[in-house]
């Protein structure tokens, strides 16, 4: 076990000298490059990802059938979006090289994908695709979460119609799986060193509903932690999606200060808030 | 690279129209799984699934190898499984599909990362010599359901599966044939299931179902897949992406989830009886007699 977090009940201090429901500092940005469609940078605590948007624009031929980490729903009549994700060598402490075809990083881009393909309409772009690409500079825990968050402020970047947001975070257990007690604390937003020894699930839902577009758990769990672990993770989904509007919002405001956009009347939005 | 073949129109509209009406295509109930079948094959860890039209096999094999320099102390246990052009013409040998990549990741957390095997009893001597255990996935025919009959398939291959018998005196491995030594079971701790949930409709009023035929799958909007042994512990839970459900239903799922998960675990425990009974001739003196059944 690579730390102890028996302190924990001590002073109900995590590691880091969180409380218990609370997220680390997120920090967001839109717009980054000028050159892409869409663009995103994105710190949760130390994790520190970046998404590239090109799209929608005309579908390539498709060379090889199924893409790696592409949804499709309803053949060409809907947008494909194909996610690619690069994990940096100095992204983590050990530098494991992580090759194109590691499965688990398939597996997250598919996730993505899927993901993205129920929430944008697709049905707007027929024939076209969008491609996100992810790029992950530092991992420190909640490493979908982040992606998925990313890839939700690229995406309005762009311009791109949907649904709602796609707001992310991640819930663990205080207590390993081995031990039945039931004084187990649920936790917000793990980092690495709390996801190596806690059970933990990453959900993301969509907007501020309840509703969840992924819930994902590779860790030992007893079932009776679910429910805990999924409210306190829907809860904290919520706030992160206030924190993303909060970045977006601020971002539009100050294009329409610098005159880079002109102010509608439809916006509601007071500027001087 | 032929395409997979989407349902018609028609169809759709018939499936989903059913299922408005609390109907499935087959006449079963939204919980109701189709019949089960468990065999167990002549030689040791081969089992064989069927799920409806679903068959899945698996070979289980096991061969002394050199364990990996970061760690000396455990023994190598994999799963491989690779979809060919016999279950469909859209699965090409050597291109891994969608399917085919989560179905691999499913099994891996379900059960290797789980600790269902013991990896340390597979040591045979620290860092130079290891048990290395090779469960092998063949998907015979294919109609929905892959993940779990596979998942059963593997579980039970390994419970049933034998490896040989060995003993060290000082420097010297002796690895027993089967006639000089009874093979011995491998260390198994415990037994986790995959159960997956299919969602259909948009928001409000979402079908969830069990068991989905091919047709079915093609048609959800998502789906849920559950991995629990039978102590109530979750080992893994995956919704990746599609239609987003309301966070409850996940909690009744993982109720459902843990009561299909006990009564896969007493198939197999029943079915491991059953073989073992078969097998067993009735002890040495039958063994030994020089009598013959005329």
């Amino acid at each position: 076990m690579p730390l102890d977090t028996s302190t924990y009940s001590l002073a109900l201090l995590r590691v880091d000298g969180r409380r218990w429901n609370e997220l680390r500092r997120l920090h967001a940005q839109i717009r980054i490059q000028a050159a892409a469609d869409g663009s995103s940078y994105l710190e949760m605590g130390n994790t520190k990802v970046m998404c590239v948007l090109t799209g929608p624009s005309e579908a390539q031929q498709q060379q090889q059938g199924q893409r790696r980490g592409q949804a499709t729903a309803g053949g060409g009549k809907n947008a494909s979006i194909n996610v690619s994700i690069v994990v940096a060598g100095f992204a983590s402490v050990d530098h494991k090289k992580r090759g194109r075809n590691d499965k688990r990083t398939q597996e997250l881009e598919l996730t993505i994908a899927k993901t993205f393909a129920s929430v944008v309409h697709t049905h707007l772009f027929p024939n076209s695709s969008i491609s996100l690409a992810l790029h992950v500079l530092s991992a420190d825990g909640s490493l979908l979460a982040a992606l998925l968050n990313a890839a939700t402020l690229a995406l309005i970047d762009a311009g791109i119609p949907m649904s709602d947001y796609i707001a992310a975070c991640t819930a663990g257990s205080t207590s390993s799986y081995a031990a039945a007690d039931d004084s187990a604390d649920p936790l917000l937003d793990l980092n690495t060193q709390e996801e190596q020894e806690l059970p933990f699930i990453t959900v993301a839902t969509l907007g501020e509903t309840d509703r969840v577009a992924v819930l994902n758990c590779e860790s030992r769990v007893q079932v009776s932690r679910l429910e805990g672990m999924l409210a306190v993770a829907v809860d904290g989904c919520k706030e992160v999606k206030q924190l993303l509007d909060k970045a977006i919002k601020a971002k539009g405001a100050k294009m329409i200060r610098e005159g880079a956009a002109e102010k509608s009347d439809a916006m509601a939005m007071d500027l001087d808030e | 690279m032929p395409r997979e073949a989407e349902p018609s129109l028609n169809e759709r509209n018939f499936v989903s129209r059913a299922l408005e009406e609390g109907l499935r295509v087959d006449g079963r109930k939204f919980d109701q799984c189709r019949p089960v079948s468990l065999k167990f094959g002549d030689e040791f860890g081969v089992a064989e699934v069927q799920f409806g039209k679903t068959k899945v096999l698996v070979k289980v094999s096991a061969e002394v190898t050199v364990p990996y320099t970061d760690r000396p102390f455990e023994g190598v246990f994999s799963i491989a499984s690779e979809l060919s052009p016999m279950v469909a013409p859209s699965f090409e040998v050597n291109r891994p599909t969608e399917t085919e990549v989560l179905l691999s990741r499913m099994l891996e957390k379900t059960i290797r990362r789980s600790g269902a095997l013991d990896t340390e009893s597979l040591c045979l001597v620290a860092g130079k010599k290891c048990w290395s255990i090779r469960a092998d996935v063949h998907v015979l025919s294919l109609d929905g359901n892959l993940t779990d009959a596979a998942c059963l398939a593997v579980v039970a291959a390994l419970r049933h599966f034998r490896k040989p018998d060995s003993s060290i005196e000082g420097e010297i491995l002796t690895v027993y044939t089967p006639a000089e030594r009874e093979p011995v079971p491998l260390s198994w701790l415990h037994s986790p299931f995959c159960i997956t949930f299919s969602y259909f409709g948009e928001e409000g009023d979402t079908a969830v179902l069990l068991d989905t035929t091919w047709l079915e799958e093609q048609l959800r909007t998502s789906s849920c897949t559950f991995s629990l042994n039978r102590h109530g512990e979750i080992c893994q839970v995956s919704k990746l992406g599609g239609v987003s459900i309301d966070a409850p239903v996940f909690v009744q799922c993982a109720q459902v989830a843990l009561a299909k998960s006990k009564e896969y675990t007493e198939l197999v425990d029943r079915k491991l009886a059953e073989d073992a009974k078969s097998r067993d001739k009735g002890g040495l003196m039958a063994e030994l007699t020089a009598e013959n059944d005329r």
